[in-house]
């Protein structure tokens, strides 16, 4: 190749000269005016342009200084037809892409337009401006294709459970694994295709005979990159985010030790070798990644390929011949590549344990319900029959006693009274637990709400909070097994009085279309973090609910706005027509 | 256990009923024989079936759950034995399908939950007297006749004509003017409204002779 320094991102060639730079200046122009509009703030709808667009923004932002300060970290490692064999700033870029989603992708293409052509990487003038914008371009539409090609690939493989809303807890490490591998190589293999579509800028000739090296020192530089600084500034961006602490746990010194033993062993054979004049054999490392990996998960892993960084890469960036460079740099993408996928592959194992030991738990839990139901109704069942005599002999003894003095007519009509109270209490209890092995039927929309009310009440004053319910249309009615979708409200309804910061609850009934809507609705305050911060037992509750209003043909939504929380519970309509005898 | 009331004018067809919790028993029999009826408490379906023998119920109030036994089949058996016999069920374990059954297919006038609801146990009682009174009376009325009239009877009320019927028989139309005055005479009737009111179990049967 013929430069002296070739160019970063594609590791072909540049030759700069005419002015054809028309184009991609007149697209940087639109974005900086979309920016510096948005900071005018004068009419409000640049008010509200900057209120949605400002973090985006400032995130654009910084990562165009990151990312000149990382491109500008990796010069140390260069070589002939490649730009670094350590290349931090695609890391960066891949941690980027993961985070805010596919969508941002033009943004970065353009942040990194920008930031080249300010360091002067760049040139704005000259024939090969298109094929290196587009070349700088490349490597962030091959990354996000590598996502979208992971997360598919882990959505068909785990079936529908992928997609299932959750996705932030169920998302298997394994579909970062493989989108980190398959982001440098993909950055690699579209280099071809698209260097045959564009005008040669220089001797095809010197292409070819480089083609091979480029490549490989192109996909190494971003796989070392990704590997290294990738997980930590995802966990970085999830630590600021949420409230997941828990994912800052250190592990127990029990664990540790082994692990840096082992390690510490494996990096001495290896400097021993090397010293011996076996050169850096990576066999030793490699073992030593893969145990650690699969013992201790992604975060050891990545640790793990740290420290084993650390070791080369001062080295490496001494005065060394490029085949030699390049053979290092290959050892370790092997050692990294190995170490990181042991991990996620331990911390997939991980999730899918848990996961099962939630669902146990889930079902023992239902399955201790199902008893407590069965004894609850047998009590009310015990109960009703004495109590059918009591009521009878209270009522005549009430009627008898009337006219006799008032001392003995009052304490009849109470005991009366009373007994008639009790046969109420039992007649509405038995409607939800009697009728346990009943079929769905034509259900009152207020009759469902009304008793999912009465059941919440104790917790409502307990914890002091009011619950309006909007007056229901009457004539709304569902086809229901009414236990079963009362539970689902009361669940529903039980997080709402927990999670309401100003103590109230609404619900509220429409018809829309064929469905009647029970939405409801809690206030939070601004600090409480979205779903999981609102107590213990949220997530079960949900879930029982979702599965019981999906049983009946409905939907469950959470439709949230600023500051408030709505559960939509959508139910279709009963028509009259597959009305059944009750 | 008998108890008649004092009020009831013509001696009314006995209640029976039937629980195996025998305070409940005797409470419903109690607070049935304050409202005007006869009622008699049984604990077991032994007892009900030997006192049907001895004299006339015309409604039987009876638990689902007798024990072991089934309360729909063993009110059906004594409706075999006894048609006219009105059936009001009442159970502590309701359900829909019981519900929906006990009308349908046991032929009970109502099913009652317990805590028994005392006035509709009252007028399902009531109701079911009525009814059991009217079959009664019909089937008095049917006893008396011959095969041959029952049939001669039975289109009679429907509105068909002597000729009609004497078509419809296979017999000659002198034949069925016989019948009919057998059957005007055994009923001590005079006329076609009466009869068919008869039919309904209207009016008063007459006294076998």
């Amino acid at each position: 190749m013929p430069e002296a320094e070739p160019r970063e991102y594609s590791g072909f060639p540049v030759s700069g000269k005419p002015a054809k730079a028309r184009a991609v200046m007149d697209w940087t122009k639109t974005i900086s005016a979309k920016a510096g509009g948005a900071h005018i703030g004068a009419a409000d709808l640049t008010a509200d342009l900057a209120r949605r667009y400002a973090p985006d923004l400032l995130l654009l932002a910084l990562y165009g200084l990151a990312f000149a300060a990382l491109h500008w970290a990796a010069h140390p490692w260069g070589g002939g037809g490649f730009f670094s064999l350590w290349y931090p700033a695609a890391g960066l870029r891949f941690a980027a892409l993961w985070r805010r989603g596919l969508a941002i992708t033009p943004w970065l293409m353009a942040t990194e337009l920008c930031v080249d052509a300010m360091t002067g990487a760049l040139p704005l003038t000259g024939s090969g401006v298109i094929h290196d914008s587009i070349s700088i371009m490349r490597p962030a539409l091959a990354y996000a294709a590598a996502i979208a090609i992971a997360r598919s690939m882990a959505g068909r493989l785990s079936g529908h459970r992928g997609e299932s809303g959750s996705e932030p807890v169920t998302a298997a490490p394994m579909r970062l694994g493989i989108a980190a591998l398959l982001a440098p190589v993909l950055n690699a293999l579209m280099f071809v295709p698209l260097e045959l579509a564009l005008p040669p800028t220089a001797g095809p000739s010197a292409i070819r005979v480089q083609l091979v090296v480029s490549l490989t020192g192109l996909a190494l530089g971003d796989l070392l990159g990704i590997i290294v600084l990738a997980p930590p500034l995802l966990s970085l961006a999830r630590f600021y985010r949420s409230a997941e602490r828990r994912a800052l746990t250190m592990p127990g010194w029990r664990l540790l030790v082994p692990g840096a033993v082992i390690l510490g062993a494996s990096m001495w054979l290896t400097v021993a070798l090397w010293r011996a004049g076996l050169g850096a054999q990576p066999t030793p490392l490699l073992l030593a990644g893969a145990w650690i990996g699969l013992r201790h998960g992604r975060t050891a892993a990545w640790f793990t390929i740290l420290a084993v960084v650390a070791l080369f890469l001062p080295y490496s960036a001494g005065p060394l011949g490029d085949g030699e460079r390049l053979n290092l740099h290959l050892s370790l993408a092997a050692v990294a590549i190995v170490t990181w996928l042991s991990g996620c592959y331990a911390d997939t194992q991980k999730i899918a344990e848990d996961m099962l030991a939630r669902r146990n738990r889930l079902l023992f839990q239902a399955e201790r319900l199902k008893t407590l139901r069965a004894m609850s109704v047998a009590v009310i069942h015990e109960i009703s029959q004495p109590l059918s005599t009591l009521a009878i002999e209270a009522g005549h003894l009430k009627s008898r006693t009337a006219d006799l003095d008032a001392d003995i007519a009052q304490s009849a009509a109470l005991v009366d009274r009373k007994a008639h109270t009790l046969s109420e209490l039992v007649r509405r209890l038995r409607r939800f637990g009697g009728r346990s092995v009943d079929e769905p039927s034509p259900l009152p929309l207020c009759m469902l709400l009304q008793s999912s009310v009465q059941m919440v009440a104790p917790e409502l004053r307990s914890a002091q909070c009011q619950l309006v319910l909007a007056p229901v249309p009457p004539d709304l009615t569902v086809h229901a097994q009414e236990i079963e979708l009362s539970q689902a409200l009361v669940n529903l309804l039980r997080n709402a009085i927990t999670a309401a910061a100003d103590r109230t609850v609404r619900m509220s009934t429409q018809m829309r279309g064929d469905d009647a809507v029970i939405r409801i609705t809690n206030a939070v305050s601004a600090r409480s973090a979205p779903p999981s911060a609102s107590g213990a037992g949220m997530g079960i509750g949900v879930i029982i609910a979702r599965t019981i209003v999906e049983a009946h043909g409905g939907m469950l939504v959470r439709d949230d706005e600023p500051g408030f929380v709505h559960m939509v519970v959508s139910l279709p309509l009963h028509s009259p027509r597959s009305g059944t005898e009750t | 256990m008998t108890i008649q009331s004092p009020h009831a004018a013509p001696p009314p067809a006995m209640v029976a009923v039937l629980d195996d919790d025998e305070d409940l028993a005797c409470t419903i029999a109690r607070l049935l024989i304050r409202h005007g009826f006869a009622a008699q408490a049984f604990f077991d379906t032994a007892t009900v079936s030997a006192a049907l023998d001895r004299q006339v119920f015309g409604c039987l109030v009876s638990d689902i759950q007798l024990g072991t036994t089934d309360g729909f089949a063993f009110a059906e058996s004594l409706r075999s034995r006894v048609p006219s016999l009105a059936l009001v069920f009442m159970t502590a374990w309701p359900t829909t399908t019981h519900a929906v059954d006990a009308v349908r297919r046991h032929g009970g006038l109502d099913y009652l939950e317990k805590p028994i609801d005392t006035d509709r146990l009252v007028s399902a009682v009531s109701e079911g007297l009525n009814w059991s009174e009217r079959e009664r009376r019909i089937l008095t009325l049917t006893a008396l006749f011959t095969r041959r009239e029952r049939e001669v009877f039975d289109l009679l009320v429907r509105g068909h004509s002597n000729k009609e019927i004497a078509e419809r028989l296979a017999i000659s139309a002198r034949t069925v003017e016989d019948h009919r005055a057998a059957i005007v005479a055994k009923t001590q009737t005079n006329g076609l409204a009466q009869l068919i009111a008869l039919s309904r179990g209207e009016g008063t049967p007459p006294l076998p002779r």
